[in-house]
């Protein structure tokens, strides 16, 4: 029983950390209508950045958080406008294979910039708290503040600034919004800042608490796929309940698989979603 | 000049297509215009073509003097020329009041100058200002979209069969709406297949047929032709 809490626990966290990229991964479907793969390889470019700015700059994990945030966002809206609009007139397949690419491209480039080492943040070494028998790090705390003051933040910018609000008339219905005046090309910039920032906060998050090297968010990317599908593909409450399930449920596994069959809860939830409820949990269509 | 000028406007959906095939109309400031026609007649690209949604191939569109033909739709919107569609004309996840934000995107400060005018306009919409607009019935949601295009004070109103699948009395009272709208000095451009229902609201109609003019004039007149009637008002 004590176990099973520990894994709940431990859950809860992976799976708080894991809504960050997983929001991001599905505010991008939700307004470009296609799934952009390279969130990955931004979830690597973001914890790269967070690791100069905190093992080389000195900054602490906070700031390397936001460093992973602005640089992957700002890469992502680049990458997107060199690689990826061209390619929007041909459909959501064409960008969605294309984003693979752009993924695998990123990645070489910061293994030629980086190297293949791990690498670990600069962090104070902390004594686990215990109660009742159940650990948490204090790192692991820290990470699950700055996920859930992230995705705060986002739902702040959603629900009350006006640009947000846009951006979720953008998600509803697109031509509607292009006749009241929404500029559609600014809010695809915005998606894909915000987006790829998240995927770039949430890779520092992985790195805080691991090490990173250039497959970071790549090994990370099926978890990041089937939180959003879980949840409901569009739907930015879904891919936290997506994480939060895919998270609780990776842990869980380990009660009876070995560790190495984790990966494959991602699978199993998406066939089980898809087969079962394909709009999601909290979707409004089915794709 | 009058507010609207049509001139011989051919287009259609893809390069090969023609749902135009050369319609003129006019609207003058502050009347309402019906656009009728039997299904295909070309009457909802006609308002498409208007709103900037498809660029005519040929002809001219003008708007207040100004040559709007070949404008994104929200430079057309800029313009005072507001486009209401058939279906999709909310932003349905969206709450009844940020709707009414979105409708006045363009113009931020005004739009909160106008926002508590509506609502007093339209008290069920006040009623149900937090509610998701998903919510609304299919009469509310019209009434809705008609608030959101006056969200920029618009000179000129295009509504897109704005009675599809209404009850009867919901019909009825969305063309009460319509004629209060136009009450306040705002044109209107209504398509629609409640042909009888438009004749009686608009001074002036446009009948279509295979996208091309096949009659117009004062639609009392109108309504009033046998073979108007027997054609496109069923006797």
């Amino acid at each position: 029983m004590q176990e099973i809490a520990q894994l709940l626990i431990n859950g809860i966290v992976s799976g708080t950390i894991l809504a960050v990229p997983a929001i991001g991964f599905t505010a991008i479907y939700a307004v470009l209508r296609f799934p952009n793969f390279a969130v990955a390889s931004h979830a690597t470019v973001g914890a790269f950045a967070g690791y100069v700015a905190n093992a080389s700059l000195g900054l602490p994990a906070p700031v390397a958080v936001l460093a992973g945030f602005a640089v992957a966002g700002v890469v992502g809206v680049a990458s997107d406008q060199l690689a990826l609009r061209p390619l929007r007139p041909s459909g959501a397949l064409a960008s969605a294979i294309a984003s693979v690419a752009l993924m695998i491209a990123l990645e070489n480039v910061l293994r030629f910039v980086f190297g293949n080492d791990l690498r670990g943040f600069d962090l104070p070494i902390m004594r686990d708290w215990r109660f009742g028998g159940l650990r948490v790090g204090p790192q692991q705390l820290q990470n699950l503040g700055m996920a859930v003051a992230a995705m705060t933040a986002l739902f702040l910018f959603l629900a009350f600034a006006r640009t947000g609000k846009a951006m979720r008339a953008v998600a509803d219905n697109p031509a509607l919004a292009d006749i009241k005046g929404i500029d559609p090309e600014r809010m695809a910039r915005l998606a894909s800042f915000i987006g790829m920032g998240l995927a770039g906060a949430g890779g520092v998050l992985l790195g805080l608490d691991t090490s990173i090297d250039p497959l970071t968010g790549f090994r990370a990317i099926l978890a990041i796929f089937a939180a959003a599908v879980v949840g409901g593909l569009g739907s930015i409450p879904g891919a936290v309940v997506g994480a939060l399930t895919v998270g609780i449920a990776e842990e869980l596994s380990l009660v009876a698989f070995q560790p190495a069959y984790r990966t494959a809860v991602g699978f199993v939830a998406i066939l089980i979603v898809l087969t079962v409820r394909p709009r999601g949990l909290l979707g409004e269509r089915a794709y | 000049m009058g507010l609207l000028s049509v001139e011989g406007v051919i287009a259609g959906y893809s390069a090969a297509d023609e749902i135009l095939k050369g319609v003129s109309l006019a609207v003058e400031a502050g009347e309402i215009v019906a656009i009728l026609g039997p299904n295909g007649a070309g009457k909802s690209t006609l308002l498409k073509s208007i709103a900037g949604l498809i660029r005519p191939k040929r002809g001219k569109v003008s708007f207040a003097g100004e040559r709007i033909d070949g404008l994104a739709p929200r430079q057309v919107s800029a313009r005072g020329l507001a486009f209401v569609p058939q279906e999709q004309n909310i932003f349905p996840r969206l709450s009844v009041l940020e709707n009414l934000e979105m409708g006045g995107y363009v113009d931020p400060a005004g739009a909160q100058r106008r926002i508590p005018a509506l609502l007093q306009r339209f008290p069920m919409l006040a009623e149900k200002r937090r509610q998701a607009a998903r919510t609304l019935s299919g009469g509310q949601r019209q009434v809705l979209a008609m608030a959101m295009a006056l969200m920029v004070e618009p000179k000129l109103l295009l509504l897109d069969e704005p009675s599809a699948g209404l009850s009867p009395i919901a019909a009825e009272r969305l063309f009460a709406t319509v004629s209060g709208i136009n009450a306040d000095g705002i044109a209107i451009i209504m398509v629609e297949q409640n042909a009888l229902e438009a004749l009686s609201i608009a001074k002036r109609s446009y009948i279509l047929v295979d996208g091309r003019n096949s009659r117009s004039g004062i639609s009392a007149e109108l309504a009033a032709d046998p073979e108007v009637r027997r054609v496109f008002l069923g006797g």
